[in-house]
């Protein structure tokens, strides 16, 4: 595994450890339901229906208890590259575009990061199962270059306090 | 000249024979690793007129990575000697024609221009796939390190797999899953 994902992994197992709990879907609290949309037919009736149901995640999700209040990203000191497929699929909806910041829940940097390497993982091929039907995210169906294997950079990727950061030096001088 | 050291004379210039898989490799890293146990660098008698270069069998050259937009922006410059007999090739283009000849050249180019570098090339087996003539499987005895890690896609993962790894974010409450 790369070394990102295996340091998670290490901190989720460390954290289970630790509180010497199993882990159950017992909640004191209201426990965070999410929707989901059903789709029926009966005769010439389309049914959709909107049924709550308990997120999957729940028992799977790392701990954070970080005062200064980072993002998940940021607390767990993660370095996530472009290949850590099993991370960058967490922020993406079932047709692979990137969730909104006010669901994922990352700072604007980590944001901007997550999405860029969404993108690279992308057009690497990396999660040809997480796309709109019908659509060339396999490699091998695609066209002139973009058949063959690509791999990114994450140094290239720009940190958003520089870019802003540039702007008001750009404002101050006019 | 005992035996003993009569052996260590014959292991000592034998050629090894390596095995190099280029799968999500890049090339012009490659080409430097590989040049090194093409010439002998990697053994304690190499001398430049000691002739104990080794042979490199690379395979998946066809499966090789270049790194962001290096496939449509690595060109590769050919003149036949006649006015106006200048083609320029794009690396997807070249790779195209033969998925052999961008690791070809690169491990040509890291080599010095002098008159071993023909012979040492020859000494250089390069397979577009995993399918390798039978009389040259046998010879390898020795697997070169590859340099990147090849990734692996979110489809060869087991579904539990995925579903169990750690998560790092959950939806909101009332979120409606699509």
């Amino acid at each position: 595994m790369i070394l990102g994902a295996l340091k998670l992994w290490q901190r989720y197992t460390c954290l289970s450890v630790a509180m010497c709990v199993p882990r159950q879907n017992v909640h004191l609290s209201c426990a965070k339901m999410i929707k989901e949309i059903h789709e029926s037919q009966e005769g010439n009736v389309r049914i959709f229906q909107g049924v709550n149901i308990l997120s999957p995640r729940e028992p799977y999700l790392v701990k954070t208890d970080d005062s200064r209040g980072c993002c998940t990203i940021c607390s767990l000191g993660l370095d996530v590259k472009h290949t850590d497929v099993l991370i960058l699929s967490q922020f993406l909806r079932s047709d692979g575009c990137m969730l909104p910041r006010r669901v994922t829940g990352l700072c604007r940097n980590q944001q901007k990061r997550m999405s860029k390497m969404v993108a690279m993982a992308q057009k690497a091929g990396l999660m040809p199962n997480i796309a709109p039907p019908k659509s060339k995210m396999d490699p091998k169906r695609r066209y002139k270059w973009k058949k063959y294997n690509t791999y990114f950079d994450e140094s290239t990727i720009k940190d958003v306090r520089s870019i802003t950061s540039g702007k008001k030096g750009a404002s101050t001088q006019m | 000249m005992t035996a003993y050291k009569r052996v260590q004379q014959w292991n000592t210039f034998a050629r090894v024979w390596h095995l190099y898989d280029a799968t999500w490799q890049n090339p012009f890293e490659s080409a430097q690793r590989i040049m090194k146990y093409l010439k002998g660098l990697h053994k304690p008698i190499y001398h430049p007129l000691n002739d104990c270069g080794d042979h490199v069998v690379v395979i998946n050259s066809g499966e090789i990575a270049l790194l962001g937009d290096e496939w449509r922006k690595r060109v590769y410059f050919h003149h036949t000697g006649y006015p106006g007999g200048a083609t320029w090739t794009l690396a997807w283009e070249l790779h195209d024609k033969d998925p052999t000849m961008i690791m070809k050249k690169a491990v040509y180019n890291v080599m010095d221009g002098n008159l071993q570098r023909r012979y040492t090339m020859q000494r250089l087996h390069i397979y577009p796939d995993d399918d390798v003539p039978e009389k040259i499987k046998q010879n390898i005895t020795n697997q070169i390190r590859q340099l990147r890690p090849v990734p692996k896609r979110l489809d060869r993962y087991a579904p539990e797999e995925v579903q169990r790894f750690p998560k790092v974010m959950d939806w909101p409450k009332n979120y409606i899953l699509r």
